[in-house]
């Protein structure tokens, strides 16, 4: 039953959470601690990455060939595993932005605009 | 790391893996100690934020994408943990499959060896065979060269016409140095090499020149085969050019075939092939043209239909040019059939094919039993599935698991069977040799090892993917509860079991009843009367150099000087010379003989005969009954008047109407000699089997050696090709065998090499194909009972040990031990009843198949029938007698008891 659920949100957030993972990354490499808090933190704590996405992503990112891993130490003494962009994921990168902001242009423009609420 | 280094490395990944995660929960601890929470709250807030680490571990490794790899490890690695567990179910499993594999494996050896191998020419598809079928009834006929070169210019279907030389015209040797080897020395026209889309592997072969057709192609050109190459030259590269002689004429070589190719028929020699040259006898239609076989290639995309079509068209034009009427009308008749239809006779496919069905059915058999066993075993262990369900394994997991179990299972029973195989191969080597005249080689070639690996997969895929679907698809709870493994089989699946063994049952039934068949078919062949003696005969077949016999009188040179010296060998009562032994099978010479028919208007009605060369003292070996006249004797010699032998059969043929066969005698059959006298029939003898004992008596003129002189036409067949000779003796043979031989050296050098037998050996090897067929199929029906009788006590045995329970209650309510006997019995009853009627069905159709074997008894025979159907029965009740047996003995108590 459990490994169902974990399936279902991975397939929720797949392609997005992708997109988020490369942003994150664009920045400079970063370790897989380090990328769910930066998402949380610039989500303004509204996504919480579980780790059982975060881990499975970052392995098929790592499989397409879009990020690159390192073993590490962080800035304090901590042996960890750095992730940063391929020139692949770079384009990929912004291939999926484009992708993401033509998806909310359509469904902004389907919406319409926000109706005023009833006084 | 990419993903194929991971996969080799999976230690080192999963460690890596390891590693990150714990370094991801090390900063997550350390980012909130840093915040001011106490280090034990802060590692178990960490991990209650993680999540379930395993899950974790194990949902990313899925992303690598090859656990499946190492899933089918776990499956290998734990499948043969079962079967080491369990061997004596391992055991049946393969014991079974191994019989089904090992069965068909040889079958399709052999299949393969006599009809699947394809022809060693091009497009060997389009190559058809035409003959004029209007002269003779059942032997070949060519066609003369003036058709042949009509239908090449005519016929718009064919691409090429190449011809060759007909049948046997006597026995080659290849002479080199001192010795002589015998070939298969084909004359061909010179297109035929290019027509098959065949090249020399060396030097140019016979020149082509299309546009001359074979008319002036150097007559002493030979092209030699791969094996005559390297038998006789040792492969010497500069073969070329050289001179050999072949039946004491010069021929230059100038080419060397490839190697595996043969033409026109699978050798049993090495061939040698020499142009044709066309001569004056060429030029016209008349009795002594000579005839060629002819063979075609069809432009690609036309077919065998529309061609036939047109070539009885042109033919009725051609056949205009034929003088006489009768034959202008005869030649009109053509038939097409494909070349690789030729070399294979209908009969022989079939019985192939009946075969093959037997040993299928008996894999069949085999499965069925092997999937039994898997389903008993499946039920066995519900409880470990339903664990397994219970922790979590998919229903594909669990298929997954017991299919690799299956193909574990049959792998290791086609390895075994793979060696049964070739091991009966080798057993029935010598029948095979005579009757299918191939040599099966010893290792099976590619195509047996595809079919092996399939047979396999197929087995495995019908054995073990229906119990294991099942056990997949059973529910848990009910297996996991308490009191499980007696809360009884599902209807269903005990329903199925069932079945599957009447269906066994009826499988076994068809092929014992075809066996049994075949078995009667035996023991008629052997009773029929052959009309001679064969006890104590000693037969040599001597291959005679044809070419030699031409230059001298044979009969005085050879025949004669053997006769009288192995006359005087001690301990030989008689020895006579024949030019085949009745059931010899060696070689028969058949002529079409014209009798006017007074009837009919002196219309011309040939009949068939066999023309055999005979020495008078054969009838001393023999004993061949006399029906009216006499033998021949010393006093037939060459200047005596010419005269001939017929058996009853000639003489019903030659005068239908005439009741008494005796009036034959005195009438003047043939011509021996051109413009001779004709012979006279002095003789009659009884009908006798010369062919095979179960066709009847054929007509047979019969002429005395003497008389045959080298001026006669028939001399260089009659006393060219074969002769055997039949020696009557009460020594042993392998006395005998090495004085017969030196008296044989003596006479001819060539002579040396003749192959000895005993008449009661031919007359073994003449049932042939029946008997390899009854012996074949003796192995299988055998098999198949005792298969049968396996399933059936397996089921029982299974059967009463799930109603222990319900057979404790029957006890404590007053049975008798013998109704519960009752009770397991009418079940195996049933069983074998249904298994029956539905058999003698399938035996029906068996029946049908084998119709071709069968001599002296009716495809559906009562009597056999009944018998094989009781048979079974009785089958049935051996099998069901112990777990009867184990169903009487059950202790109410005990099997009360609760659980």
């Amino acid at each position: 039953m459990a490994k169902e659920v974990y399936q279902n949100r991975v397939e929720l957030l797949q392609g997005t959470l992708d997109l988020l993972i490369l942003e994150t990354l664009r920045w400079g490499s970063q370790h897989d601690y380090g990328i769910s808090q930066a998402i949380r933190v610039r989500s303004g704590e509204r996504l919480q990455v579980e780790t059982g996405s975060l881990y499975p992503a970052l392995h098929r990112l790592e499989r397409q060939k879009w990020v690159k891993s390192q073993w590490s130490l962080t800035g304090q003494n901590q042996r960890a595993k750095f992730y940063e962009l391929t020139k692949t994921g770079r384009e990929q990168l912004a291939r999926d932005r484009s992708r993401w902001e033509t998806m909310v242009g359509a469904i902004a423009g389907v919406l319409g605009p926000i109706p005023e609420p009833e006084s | 790391m990419s993903a194929w280094r991971k996969l080799f490395r999976s230690e080192d990944s999963k460690q890596d893996l390891d590693e990150e995660i714990a370094s991801h929960l090390a900063m997550a601890a350390a980012d909130r100690r840093s915040r001011g929470v106490d280090a034990d709250r802060a590692n178990a807030e960490v991990m209650h934020e993680f999540g379930n680490v395993a899950l974790v571990k194990d949902v990313t490794r899925e992303a690598w994408g090859w656990a499946w790899i190492e899933r089918l490890q776990q499956d290998f690695r734990y499948a043969l943990r079962q079967i080491r567990r369990s061997p004596g179910f391992a055991t049946a499993v393969i014991g079974t499959l191994a019989l089904g594999i090992a069965a068909t494996a040889a079958m399709f050896t052999v299949v393969d060896h006599v009809l699947l191998q394809p022809l060693p020419f091009k497009s060997s598809s389009r190559m058809v065979h035409i003959e004029l079928a209007g002269f003779a009834a059942d032997s070949y006929s060519g066609a003369p060269y003036l058709d042949i070169a009509a239908w090449r210019e005519q016929m718009q279907s064919l691409e090429s016409i190449a011809f060759f030389g007909l049948g046997i015209n006597g026995r080659s040797f290849l002479q080199h140095d001192n010795s002589a080897m015998q070939v298969e020395f084909t004359r061909v026209s010179a297109n035929l090499f290019p027509t098959l889309g065949v090249s020399p592997q060396l030097g140019a072969g016979l020149p082509d020149r299309p546009e001359e057709f074979a008319r002036t192609a150097d007559t002493n050109d030979v092209v030699l085969s791969d094996a005559a190459w390297r038998t006789v030259f040792g492969a010497d590269r500069n073969i070329l050019g050289k001179t050999v002689h072949i039946n004491d004429e010069p021929y230059t070589v100038v080419g060397i075939m490839p190697r595996g190719f043969f033409f026109p028929d699978r050798p049993e020699s090495p061939q040698a092939w020499a142009p044709i040259t066309l001569g004056a006898l060429d030029r016209g239609r008349t009795f002594d043209t000579p005839n060629y076989e002819v063979i075609g290639k069809l432009r690609p995309g036309v077919n065998m239909a529309a061609a036939l079509a047109e070539l009885k068209t042109v033919q009725a034009r051609v056949s205009q040019g034929y003088v006489d009427p009768e034959w202008r009308k005869r030649s009109a008749q053509v038939t097409m059939k494909k070349y690789s239809d030729t070399l294979v006779g209908v009969d022989k496919r079939r019985a192939l094919m009946a075969l093959t069905s037997a040993s299928g059915l008996l894999w069949l058999i085999a499965c069925v039993n092997a999937t039994n066993l898997l389903l008993a075993r499946a039920s066995a262990r519900a409880r470990e599935m339903a664990v397994r369900g219970a922790l979590g394994a998919s229903c594909r997991r669990l298929v997954q698991q017991l299919i690799v179990e299956g193909v574990i299972l049959s792998g290791l029973a086609a390895l075994i069977g793979a060696g049964l195989a070739i091991a009966a191969v080798a057993l029935f080597h010598h029948t095979l040799q005579r009757q299918l005249s191939i040599s099966v080689p010893a290792v099976p070639n590619v195509t047996v090892i595809i079919a092996l690996a399939a047979l396999t997969i197929v087995s495995a895929i019908l054995s073990s993917a229906w119990p294991a679907l099942l056990a997949a698809r059973s529910p848990i709870e009910p297996a996991l509860r308490q009191g499980g493994l007696q809360g009884g089989v599902s209807r269903a699946q005990h329903r199925t079991r069932g079945g599957l063994v009447i269906a066994e049952i009826a499988m076994s039934l068809a092929l014992l009843a075809a066996c049994g068949l075949l078995l009667r078919t035996i023991y008629a062949l052997r009773h029929v009367p052959l009309g001679f003696r064969t006890d104590h005969i000693i037969v040599a077949n001597l291959e005679i150099p044809t070419y030699r016999v031409a230059k001298t009188n044979a009969t005085t040179s050879i025949y004669e000087p053997l006769l009288e010296r192995v006359q005087h060998l001690p301990g030989i009562d008689a020895a006579g010379l024949v030019t085949e032994v009745p059931l010899g099978q060696t070689f028969t010479m058949k002529l079409a003989l014209d009798r006017k028919d007074e009837t009919s208007g002196g219309k011309s009605n040939p009949i068939t005969v066999s023309f055999k060369a005979v020495s008078p003292t054969l009838q001393r070996v023999f004993a061949f009954p006399i029906l009216r006249g006499r033998y021949f004797t010393e006093h037939d010699t060459a200047a005596a008047d010419p005269v001939v032998v017929v058996n009853r059969a000639f003489a019903n043929a030659f005068s239908p109407d005439e009741q008494d066969p005796g009036k034959i005698i005195g009438k003047r059959l043939l011509m021996m000699v051109k413009d001779g006298k004709q012979a006279t029939v002095v003789g009659v003898l009884e009908d006798f089997h010369q062919s095979s004992v179960g066709t009847p008596s054929q007509p047979e003129i019969e002429a005395s050696i003497p008389q045959i002189t080298p001026d006669s036409g028939f001399y260089t067949v009659l006393e060219g090709i074969a002769m055997d000779l039949a020696v009557r003796t009460r020594r042993k043979p392998s006395e005998v065998i090495p004085e017969l031989r030196a008296a044989l050296k003596q006479a001819s050098p060539e002579l040396a090499g003749s192959n000895f037998s005993t008449m009661d050996q031919i007359v073994e090897d003449s049932y042939g194909s029946q008997m390899l067929a009854a012996r074949l199929l003796e192995t299988f029906a055998g098999s198949a009972l005792l298969l049968c009788v396996a399933g059936l006590y397996g089921l029982l045995a299974y059967v009463v040990s799930q109603r222990t329970r319900e057979m404790g209650v029957r006890f404590a309510l007053g049975a008798a031990r013998s109704d519960v006997v009752w009770l397991v019995m009418r079940q195996a009853g049933t069983l074998v009843i249904s298994g029956v009627a539905i058999g003698l069905a399938l035996a029906y159709l068996a029946g049908k198949l084998v119709r071709s074997y069968l001599y002296g008894v009716s495809p559906h025979d009562g009597w056999t029938l009944a018998a094989v159907a009781l048979v079974l029965i009785a089958a049935g009740a051996v099998a069901a007698y112990l777990p009867a047996l184990r169903a009487a003995d059950i202790d109410p108590v005990e099997a009360l008891r609760a659980e």
